[in-house]
């Protein structure tokens, strides 16, 4: 902390803190409410935030998890394009890839707020558009073909809206109406996010409430610091890596982390990580930083609000330019998503050494999601549709097993869609929705079970998927097992394929009675999976989580086909038999 | 509507709570209502209804109407101890209830929990049947199968079973048959089948319904049998209803089978308390501020009408568990009298949300707790009496509160302690408020322009507080605030509501179809309401139907009068979406198509009330403080000498200035400096909030 900041009333900080949190909180209520598409108001594809005069993040609602980093990068690089020549009245927009570090889709409008001609901070809502034109389908190679790039740029001048521009977006999307009803609604966010700092600053004072932000930022970093410094000092390393880049098929994409923790402080090196693709998985810079500082708060700050920059002091982020998170125009960038989870798994598992107790094994790590398109026999309607996000396993703690059946660590509070509206709305027979068993890792504590749809077509229609991590399965740690990959299969003619190199579908028709599966993977297991107590195996079992087979293989344990009853007897001499020889140097866990 | 004759008989509410038992009377002969309060008794909760009916000088023999709300409900699932419940589910899809929507609220926390489900995984059984979306069937149900998986459960020794089918809300007659069959093979049995509860899309939220119907079945089935003996055993001759989360009436006898109607009895029946406050007195829009030791709730009256929503979360946004059934649309943070005030590791000060609840309860209760709380806090403030908690059956300790509050915040943060104390209110009092601004702001609704009806043990103590944060310029305490729940059952009418999920786009809807769904909803309601065998004055049935542009997946639901759909007039029926969807949403797109996505009915059959008059306990209009006590004040930055008055010795027409405290019974009114109050005609405390922050 800092000696030299003037002593706030502690009171008054804690009603400042509330106020932002609450402030940040309404920003979000009045974007979703008054959204027009789906993506911001279901899968809240969406951040907004108050950030100081000098670009630092105050408080962000959320949103996407991995948005932490984007708008506070945009509203520095707003400051840096325009200097003194921000006034009251005006409104800053880009949707620049290599500047968010995300896709074009992400239109971020930051509004300046001015207490009596000083400027204070600035109120700031990211949104994902559904349409930002570019190309419908199939793989980009650069960033042209994503869509309409808008730099650094006022929307409004001093109160004066910038027609030239909304002429320009309205000719360039798909769907300008719903954009329009969207940009409405950003719009209405910042206005109020505004509207009530200002509240703020006359209820208890500018300096009031600017010292205690600089006082919550202080406690958030000594927070930071505390938690880093119960970390063990030293170099930990990790790898994993993505199947392909959806263009170089079976090229693997190498990930490697280094993490390096002195004291107080923590680095994150991604040097090592794979130089950017051909394909549409890159990310900018700020990427690279916000998948370092999510790994980094889940570890730290997890349940800590506001989420705001004084919990990332203590860390540095060592990033090249020209990586898959540090891509270089004209990289595509319009899957962005997938591969930065990964990193932030890939740190997990190189600080498990370090601190077994507040990391988990390897998530399944994507989306999922099928993007399908038709006709619609009974309205005659070409229709575009996603199945999913479907959710996966999340990887085993040292003392608890994983989740079964999440949203990945790039999504949030995201939901999936009930399948009797989806059948209800498309040509489409779901033959199942269901867990996955066995696809957990085995372990002391075993990961959380994938997900399985089968989805017939009614009527003939087009599959794509983006689907990653089939070949790098959901990683165990501490002796634990991996989990089964996510995949993708067809059925044609009655026949499933499955024996695809990745789980990327591009243009697949489908007939009436043919049907696709999404698979998502499970979360990797914690510990040799022979210290699993038999109760809780005999459990998973009963339950169906664990196959008799399965129990028999990974765990040692004997159970009846048709009963499910463990025989205990046989499971005792079974595992200690295993054990001898694990311990003989043999493979642990069968 | 001209107000009906009371026929003869008590009416007789018992709102049972986690900490009370309250009862209140209505004697419509008389005009007389009277109150009683006993501890709850949770090993038997007959016991404390028995004990408070007692305290309130009444006999079940002469009531003509028992009205009942409870905890039991929802502590069943809160608690887990309900039945050994298994699922019956279509094939592929056993596991939808695990599964649930994928969400991940807390979404950096690497040890975040998901929703546990009432019915374990090896207890769901799958059915090779399906429906299709259109309500036909793909694969006609296999009885012989449905028997089999019957002689598998009675097996099993399951107490309840659940049945949800998918698409059941189109077409329920596989559902409907397998409960047939089921029941014929499990006598003794509580099966649900979930197009009972709701016929609305959503396979996951229904089935959590469902489940939970199953799961809370049979204790309180056998709950409510062991109050109708107690009924019959002290002779009552009339109707037992119970309270729905609706705020509305339904009969024992149906509250037996659908059981998950009952969870919110009690906060539901607050905001019709409120509701009928708010119609007495010619108010059209407020908010009920309902404090209690670990919570304060909200719910909104907008136009007369208490609003409600069509699904609610039991047990918290995180890891609660969806019931899709009509409910009172209530707010709620985790901010009460047991609020512990803390400071962390860095030098912050918090409050809430945990609580020391109960045990080991407050600092100054001297039970045990040495952490200071919001009570705490107001009891080194002088805001209430040590010697007069909960009526005087229990004395504070005001050292042990400021010993707990130096220690635990002055202290470490080098504050006075009174200085502290102030602070903990003021920080509680804003996180309040956005319980009652988050009610209003999801309906794009201004809390500034609402009145805030204060009741619960500790909402008229902090309502000036919390109204200054909203900026809301009124504030109406009642009578008896801490008996609110169970006065606003004797408000209550019987209501059943009904939803049929039936996608259609307007412009091609056969408006015939709808008219005889509606039609059919209806019929059912009114013959619920003829079962009952309560005396109706008048049956009022509301239309509305969940409507949303195309392409849109959220819906809003539109109230419609009936005229409009039989007449046909889709345009009058697009408009009032537009209207809708506009306030709702703050924008509207005339010139999309809309489609219909749920037809809803509510069919209520309106019971006598009792007549917005005091009685005449008295008070005088200008009454006399019978002491003066020394109270902090944030705006005066010291202790001030405030009078205080007994509740019972302010009468109609008297005025009072802030600051001020009105005690009574279970609760204290605070008035803070620049407040003006005035009592109206029917002994409500009517406060002008005064400008300025605290």
């Amino acid at each position: 902390m800092n000696g030299d900041r003037p002593r706030v009333d502690p009171v008054v900080t804690e009603l400042v803190r509330n106020g932002v949190i609450a402030i940040t909180e309404e920003m979000k209520t009045n974007l979703t409410r008054t959204a027009y598409n789906m993506i911001i108001y279901e899968a809240l594809d969406f951040t907004v935030g108050l950030f100081t005069a000098r670009g630092e993040t105050v408080s962000i609602g959320l949103g996407l998890p991995m948005f932490i980093r984007g708008m506070a990068e945009t509203v520095k690089a707003k400051l840096a394009h325009f200097g003194d020549d921000i006034v009251p009245g005006d409104i800053l927009l880009t949707n620049d890839a290599y500047i968010t570090g995300s896709h074009l889709n992400h239109l971020t409008f930051s509004m300046p707020i001015f207490d009596n001609g000083t400027l204070v901070g600035f109120a700031v809502c990211m949104a994902h558009w559904p349409d930002i034109g570019g190309t419908l389908d199939g793989m980009t190679t650069d960033i042209y073909s994503e869509g309409l790039q808008i730099p650094i740029l006022k929307y409004r001048r001093a109160g004066k809206v910038n027609q030239d521009l909304l002429d320009i977006l309205r000719m360039n999307v798909r769907l300008p109406e719903r954009a329009m009803g969207d940009l409405r609604a950003q719009l209405t966010a910042i206005s109020s996010g505004e509207r009530r700092f200002l509240e703020l600053i006359r209820r208890y004072g500018r300096e009031a409430v600017l010292d205690s932000i600089a006082a919550i930022m202080d406690q958030s970093e000594a927070a930071a610091r505390e938690r880093t410094l119960a970390i063990p000092d030293g170099v930990y390393e990790a790898e994993s890596f993505m199947d392909d880049d959806g263009v170089d098929i079976a090229q693997p994409v190498p990930i490697r982390v280094k993490v390096i923790v002195e004291g107080e402080r923590m680095t994150v090196d991604l040097s090592d990580v794979s130089e950017q693709v051909k394909g549409f998985y890159n990310s900018g810079v700020t990427t690279g930083f916000a998948c370092s500082q999510v790994a980094f708060k889940c570890l730290t700050s997890p349940t800590d609000y506001p989420i705001n920059d004084g919990s990332f002091r203590n860390l540095d982020v060592v990033v090249p330019m020209g990586r898959i998170v540090s891509a270089e125009k004209p990289a595509p960038m319009r899957w962005w998503m997938t591969f930065p989870m990964t990193i932030v798994d890939t740190v997990f598992k190189a600080l498990a050494p370090a601190i077994p107790d507040r990391i988990v094994a390897g998530h399944h790590a994507d989306l999922i999601i099928g993007m399908l398109n038709g006709v619609n026999p009974d309205t005659s309607e070409f229709y575009i549709a996603f199945i999913g996000p479907t959710g996966g396993g999340w990887g085993a703690k040292q003392a608890e097993d994983g989740n079964s059946a999440t949203i990945c660590m790039n999504d949030g509070d995201t939901h999936n869609s009930p399948v009797e509206q989806l059948e209800a709305k498309y040509p489409l027979l779901f033959e199942s929705h269901a867990l996955r068993p066995d696809s957990c890792g085995a372990g002391r504590q075993r990961g959380g079970l994938g997900i399985e749809n089968v989805v017939q077509a009614r009527a003939p229609l087009t599959v794509n998927t983006q689907i990653d991590r089939v070949h790098c399965a959901p990683w165990g740690l501490a002796g634990g097992g991996d989990a089964t990959g996510n995949s993708v299969a067809l059925r044609r003619d009655g026949t499933w394929r499955e024996d695809f190199p990745n789980a990327k579908v591009f243009t697949a028709r489908l007939g009436p009675g043919e049907a696709f599966a999404l698979r998502s993977g499970g979360g990797g297991g914690f510990g040799p999976s022979l210290e699993r107590p038999l109760e809780a195996v005999a459990h998973d079992v009963r339950q169906g989580y664990v196959t008799p087979e399965a129990a028999f293989r990974d765990y040692g344990v004997v159970c009846d086909a048709d009963t499910l009853a463990v025989d205990v007897e046989a499971s005792e001499n079974i595992r200690a038999a295993k054990a001898t020889l694990a311990a003989a140097g043999e493979t642990p866990g069968g | 509507m001209a107000e009906p004759e009371i026929p003869g008989g008590l009416r007789l509410a018992a709102d049972i709570g986690g900490t009370f038992t309250d009862i209140a009377a209505f004697d419509p002969a008389t005009g007389a209502l009277r109150l009683g309060k006993a501890l709850s008794t949770p090993s038997h909760l007959v016991d404390g209804i028995a004990a408070g009916v007692e305290r309130a000088d009444v006999a079940f023999s002469d009531a003509a109407l028992f009205l009942h709300g409870s905890t039991i409900a929802i502590n069943t699932m809160l608690e887990r101890t309900g039945a050994r419940a298994a699922l019956v589910i279509t094939k592929g899809f056993r596991d939808i209830y695990e599964i649930g929507r994928v969400n991940r609220p807390d979404s950096y926390n690497l040890f975040f929990k998901k929703h546990r489900p009432l019915i374990e995984r090896a207890m769901c059984f799958e059915l090779d049947e399906r429906m299709l979306a259109e309500g036909e069937p793909l694969k006609p149900l296999d009885e012989t199968e449905v028997r089999a998986l019957g002689e598998k459960l009675a097996a099993l020794d399951v107490e309840a079973v659940a049945i949800l089918l998918l698409h059941s809300y189109r077409n329920p007659d596989h559902e409907r048959r397998t409960k047939a069959i089921l029941e014929s093979c499990l006598p003794g049995a509580f099966v649900t089948a979930s197009y009972e509860l709701s016929q609305e899309y959503r396979e996951f939220e229904r089935c959590s319904t469902v489940a939970a119907n199953a799961y809370i079945g049979p204790g309180v089935r056998s709950y409510l049998d062991g109050i109708g003996d107690h009924l019959e055993a002290q002779s009552f001759p009339g109707a037992f209803l119970v309270v729905q989360s609706t705020g509305g009436l339904y009969d024992v006898a149906q509250a037996r089978h659908d059981c998950v109607h009952m969870l919110e009895s009690g906060p539901a029946a607050g905001v019709i308390a409120g509701r009928a406050l708010a119609r007495a007195v010619g108010i059209e829009n407020a908010i009920t501020f309902d404090m209690g030791g670990t919570t304060a709730k909200s719910g909104v009256i907008y136009g007369g009408e208490a609003l409600t929503t069509g699904s609610a979360k039991i047990g918290g946004y995180e890891q609660g568990l969806p019931v899709q059934i009509a409910m009172m649309d209530i707010f709620e943070v985790g901010t009460g009298g047991g609020s512990i005030a803390r400071t962390d590791a860095q030098g912050a000060l918090r409050v809430g949300p945990e609580s020391a609840g109960a045990s080991p309860g407050p600092a100054c209760y001297g039970t045990g707790g040495t952490t200071p709380t919001v009570t705490d806090a107001n009891l080194i403030l002088g805001r209430i009496a040590p010697d007069r908690f909960l009526g005087g059956t229990m004395t504070l300790d005001p050292d042990a509160a400021f010993e707990a509050m130096k220690s635990g915040i002055a202290d470490p943060l080098g504050m006075d302690v009174v200085e502290a104390a102030a602070g903990v209110l003021q920080i509680a009092a804003t996180a309040m408020s956005f319980a009652v601004k988050g009610v209003s702001t999801e309906r794009g609704l201004d809390a500034g322009e609402f009145v805030l009806v204060a009741c619960g043990g500790a909402g008229p103590l902090h309502a000036s507080a919390v109204a200054r944060e909203i900026g809301m310029r009124e504030i109406v305490v009642p009578p008896a605030p801490g008996h609110f729940s169970a006065i606003g059952m004797l408000h209550a009418d019987l209501r059943y509501d009904y939803v049929r999920t039936w996608f259609a786009r307007l412009a091609e809807a056969p408006l015939d179809e709808v008219e005889r769904l509606y039609g059919e909803m209806e019929a059912e309601g009114r013959a619920a309401v003829a079962a009952t065998g309560a005396e109706v004055s008048e049956i009022v049935v509301g239309r509305a139907a969940d409507m949303r542009y195309v392409g849109q997946e959220h819906a809003v639901t539109v109230d419609l009068a009936a005229e409009l759909f039989a007449a046909g007039d889709r345009a009058a029926i697009k408009q009032r979406f537009d209207e809708v969807h506009g306030v709702r949403y703050g924008t509207s797109a005339p010139d999309e198509p809309a489609e219909l996505v749920s037809l809803r009915t509510t069919v209520s059959g309106l019971l006598p009330k009792p007549p917005a008059v005091r009685g005449d306990e008295g008070g005088s209009a200008d009454p006399a403080p019978f002491e003066t006590r020394r109270i902090y004040f944030s705006e005066t930055g010291d202790f001030v000498a405030a009078p205080v008055y007994a509740r019972a010795d302010i009468g109609a027409g008297a005025t009072l200035d802030g600051p001020a405290v009105i005690e009574e019974a279970a609760s204290t009114t605070l008035l803070l400096p620049g407040d003006r109050l005035r009592v109206d005609e029917f002994g409500n405390l009517r406060i002008r909030v005064g400008s300025g922050a605290l």
